[in-house]
């Protein structure tokens, strides 16, 4: 029996009127690679969003290994291992990459200040070790890209900019990673890249689990292991891709009939 | 203390009150529409004033009866601010759209500080200040303690008055709606068709008209204005409408009375009556700790 | 560039600023200010088109520390050249103090974007504890009572931390302008702090020098502002090695984050309102200390010397120069400060033409003089 590791009961979000998430009942498991769908505003990044501490649930709850995370505040749940990209990228574009890589390794500095301010020398060698992983890191997505480590991500194109938000996530090594439409404005060959690049860091760390938001309906196909369906904030279908996309409620939701 | 002395602090900080309000609905409007904060505002109104002076000493030459003159003051001090308060807009608000909320914040600021400085240096003998013309009636009634004067009554009813066309001009007309459109959401707007730039520079025209009105009205209040009235008016204005809520004209009204009533509250609790200030501003930064977007509005949550 | 032909470019620098801001200060009469103010941007032109300011700037990258102790030097020859000169040594201590609080405003909007619109107030803080404790405490030590001036400033300043973390942008900008309006009118009206007339404030007196008294002959004699403009100097140096070390280290990234994007910092762990906290806390400790040392030298502080508008001024010194940029913050003071004092013509519409100025660059070169560039964390290599 493979192990739940993250769980939503009857998650509700709503703004105002509208409820972005209406009773949304969830399961991850250990080590899967989850594709989430669903047509524009189903609420597939508010569900992120609610998972991260960014929303707060009207109703319902999270639980992490069993555990009630549920309105537990953004930095907390970084701490459990969890991390994203924005499906609007939320780089600091004035910032070197470097930088930006180095902000999503926050779990590993250490922020003293005798560290920091006066014992230059250790902070030169911990220095060192971040553009080392850094480095490393990028190489495995674009070797072209870990040329530009110490460039302003202002200067980078969108693609590349999208490869450093992922690179962002990942350099924590976290648990669960969630992926909001990571190759939007990708062409199909980058895309490919990319997804490779996440399978092989799948087969490098078994456990990790992936969320991703995707509208590419082949790509969910190929990568994912199992799919939720999302429309109107309420799941309407749940299953492997070739089953879930044969269902008449997915068709509709996608057609845009009723 | 008796009910003529409450009547009286109560008369006078209405009109206060409704001053502060006047200046909080010109803020509330920039807001709205565009998110920043034009803070010359304040001496903009002081600026009003001047130019209404300046015409009254002009039509005082020519022997113009009080009621007309106190017409072609209002009138033309009003369009004069609207335009300046457009032409700011133009010049130095909308091109700094795309940078920092702090930027639009300072070159405001230090616009205000030209106009101030203006004012101190080439209006003639700018740096004392100058008396007003008593151009309202100077009627008053007493009851016991209140003595109630008429101008005062004007005032306030022409502020009341100011305040409900505004909210009026807002609600029913066609530039109104459109007003609203930008400041519910600038892309939807534009794709309805709305031009953008117009309705934003008439909403600053529309601001600065009402600042101007109430730099006159201060004027014909105290019967003295100088160059540096704008910056407290300013400040008090940009705080009533931050406390009430920026974005919401009730917000504005409210905050103005509650900063009106929270000065004369000071004034009366303190034997030294000058630490009305230093008692209504701690409150404001105590209110805004508690309820940190205004009284009133409540804005959604950012958009990730 | 070898080590040397580095060290003597820098020094070659050092000395340039020397000879010119001797000038500055040294010179009386407007047309020799005048011919300045026109050979300054020329040479700076012709400087920039051989490309020796990239080449300087490349130089001050590679050694650091080099540059910093250079320039504090210059600025000491800089004191010695001007030590007869009483109102000279007086500008030049101002400059000191207000890129001090500037460099403290750096650290609060620059790096972490906490508006602070009443810098003043927290120098005016320093300063008035500074009056008070110097009457009462007659055997602290002055240098502990500077230090205790900037605690008092982050202390004070601390009461505003709550409106501040639960408030954005414009929200929290009202803050710190109501807290600026709201100290000068209690100072106004409290007969304790000397009400409109202020206090009067004793001279330092540092290891058992009395700074009242002349510059000691032994160390080539000159006016009392000397041991200021001494102390003021070594004040700056030590708030700009802090500041650069912030800057270069994790504590400066995570601020920039927080200022950058919250809602991101916060999803990778960054604890916002730490460092947001930290920063205006730091930043007032600044100001304090500043405000301390300027009460001392003056003798006498009154309200009048800490209005909205001086707040502004020093907003406007670290938008001169380029936000966040530690060493952009020096030239920018420098030209704020002195060149309305050396025009007598200028004096009279210094507010109006130092708006005019600023509305320009915030239209018109918005990142200031000297934009900050990308985070250096060592000499040399990386980034
Ligand atoms: N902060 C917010 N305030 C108000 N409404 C919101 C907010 N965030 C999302 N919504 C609304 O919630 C609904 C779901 O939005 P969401 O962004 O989650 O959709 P999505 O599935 O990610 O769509 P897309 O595929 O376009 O990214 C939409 O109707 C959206 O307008
Ligand atoms: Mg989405």
């Amino acid at each position: 029996m493979r192990q739940t590791v993250l769980q939503t009961k009857e998650l509700t979000v709503s703004f105002g009127g509208l409820k972005a998430l209406n009773g949304l009942d969830f399961q991850l498991y250990e080590g899967e690679f989850l594709g989430l769908i669903g047509p524009n505003g189903s609420g597939k990044t508010t569900f992120f969003n609610a998972l991260t501490g960014i929303y707060r649930p009207a109703a319902g709850s999270v639980l992490l290994h069993g555990n009630d995370i549920t309105g537990a505040p953004p930095t907390k749940i970084y701490a459990y291992g969890i991390t994203r990209t924005f499906q609007r990228l939320r780089l600091a574009t004035s910032l070197s990459v470097l930088d930006n890589l180095i902000i999503g390794n926050q779990r590993n500095l250490n922020l003293g200040l005798w560290h920091n301010i006066f014992n230059r020398k250790s902070f030169k060698r911990r220095l060192q070790e971040q553009i080392q992983i850094a480095e490393e890191l990028l190489s495995r997505f674009s070797r072209d890209l870990a040329v530009h480590l110490f460039k302003p991500v202002s200067s980078l194109s969108m693609i590349d900019r999208r490869r450093v938000e992922v690179c962002r996530a990942l350099i924590s090594e976290p648990k669960i990673l969630l992926l909001d439409e990571p190759s939007a404005g990708m062409t199909p060959d980058e895309t490919r890249a990319l997804m490779d690049e996440l399978q092989d860091w799948r087969a490098q760390y078994p456990t990790l689990s992936i969320i991703l938001i995707e509208h590419e309906m082949e790509l969910i196909n190929k990568v994912s292991d199992r799919c939720v369906v999302l429309n109107y904030g309420e799941k309407i279908a749940e299953g492997r891709y070739s089953e879930v996309s044969n269902e008449p409620g997915v068709r509709a939701a996608y057609l845009g009939e009723d | 203390m008796d009910l003529g002395f409450i009547a009286q602090y109560f008369v006078n900080g209405l009109v206060q009150g409704i001053t502060y309000a006047l200046v909080a609905v010109g803020f509330t409007l920039f807001f709205g529409v565009l998110d920043v904060i034009k803070f010359s505002h304040g001496d903009v109104l002081m600026l009003g004033a001047f130019t209404a002076l300046a015409l009254f000493l002009g039509l005082d030459q020519l022997a113009s009866p009080a009621w007309l003159s106190l017409i072609i003051m209002l009138c033309i001090g009003i369009l004069a601010m609207g335009l300046l308060g457009a032409l700011l807009c133009k010049f130095l608000v909308l091109p700094l759209k795309e940078s920092p909320p702090l930027n639009t914040l300072l070159i405001t600021l230090m616009f205000g500080s030209v106009i101030r400085e203006s004012v101190r240096l080439f209006f003639p003998n700018g740096s004392n200040p100058k008396p007003f013309p008593a151009l309202l009636p100077e009627a008053s009634i007493n009851w016991g303690n209140l003595n109630l004067r008429l101008d005062s009554v004007i005032l306030i009813s022409t502020g009341a008055l100011a305040i409900v066309v505004t909210h009026l001009i807002i609600q029913k007309t066609r530039i109104g709606l459109a007003i609203r459109a930008v400041a519910q959401d600038e892309e939807t707007a534009r794709l309805m068709g709305i031009d953008f730039k117009k309705t934003v520079l008439a909403t600053f025209a529309l601001g600065s008209g009402l600042a101007a009105l109430s730099g006159i009205s201060t004027g014909l209040y105290y019967q003295e204005i100088n160059f540096s009235m704008g910056l407290m008016l300013g400040v008090i204005g940009f705080s009533a409408a931050v406390v009430g809520g920026l974005g919401s004209i009730y917000g504005a009204i409210v905050g103005g009375l509650l900063f009106a009533f929270l000065q004369t509250l000071g004034a009366i609790w303190f034997s030294v009556p000058a630490y009305k200030d230093v008692f209504a501003f701690a409150v404001i930064i105590i209110l805004m700790a508690w309820r940190p977007t205004g009284l009133l509005a409540d804005r959604s949550a950012e958009r990730v | 560039m070898s080590e040397l032909k580095t060290k003597l470019v820098l020094l070659l620098g050092v000395a340039l600023s020397v000879v010119v801001l001797y000038g500055f200060l040294y010179l009386e009469r407007e047309w020799e200010i005048g011919v300045l103010l026109v050979m300054v941007p020329l040479g700076v032109y012709f400087l920039k088109r051989a490309n020796a300011l990239t080449y300087y700037q490349h130089a001050a990258r590679e050694m650091p520390r080099f540059t910093w102790i250079s320039f504090a030097l210059g600025v000491v020859v800089l004191i010695m050249l001007l030590r007869h000169e009483d109102f000279a040594l007086l500008m030049l201590t101002t400059v000191l103090l207000y890129a001090t609080v500037s460099l403290g405003l750096t650290i609060q909007f620059g790096f972490a974007g906490v508006v602070n619109f009443a810098a003043i107030a927290f120098f005016g803080i320093g300063a008035y504890s500074m009056a008070i404790l110097n009457q009462h405490f007659l055997h602290i030590p002055d240098l502990l009572i500077i230090f205790f001036s900037g605690a008092i400033s982050a202390l004070l300043g601390a009461l505003l931390i709550l409106p501040i973390l639960r408030t954005r942008g414009h929200y929290a900008a009202l803050i710190t302008i109501a807290f600026g309006i709201l100290f000068r009118t209690f100072l106004e009206v409290n007969d304790v702090l000397g009400g409109p007339q202020g206090l009067r404030v004793s001279g330092l007196e540092i290891f058992g020098w009395d700074f009242g008294n002349s510059f000691p002959n032994e160390l080539g004699g000159g006016s009392f502002y000397v041991a200021y403009a001494i102390v003021a100097l070594v004040l700056l140096a030590t708030v700009y090695l802090i500041t650069r070390l912030i800057e270069a280290s994790w504590l400066g990234l995570n601020m920039d984050s927080v200022r950058l994007d919250e809602v991101a910092s916060a999803s990778f762990g960054i604890n916002g309102p730490r460092w947001k906290i930290t920063a205006f806390m730091l930043g007032n400790c600044f100001a304090g200390f500043a405000g301390a040392v300027y009460a001392a030298m003056y003798g006498f502080i009154a309200p009048a010397s800490f209005n909205l508008s001086d707040s502004l001024l020093l907003v406007s010194i670290v938008l001169l120069g380029g936000i966040g940029n530690p060493v952009a913050v020096i030239p920018a003071a420098f030209l704020i400060v002195v060149l309305p004092e050396k025009f007598q013509v200028i004096q009279e519409y210094r507010l109006l033409l130092f708006g005019i100025v600023v509305i320009l660059i915030l239209r018109f070169r918005p990142s200031g003089l000297m934009p900050r560039g990308l985070r250096q964390y060592f000499a040399g290599r990386f980034g």
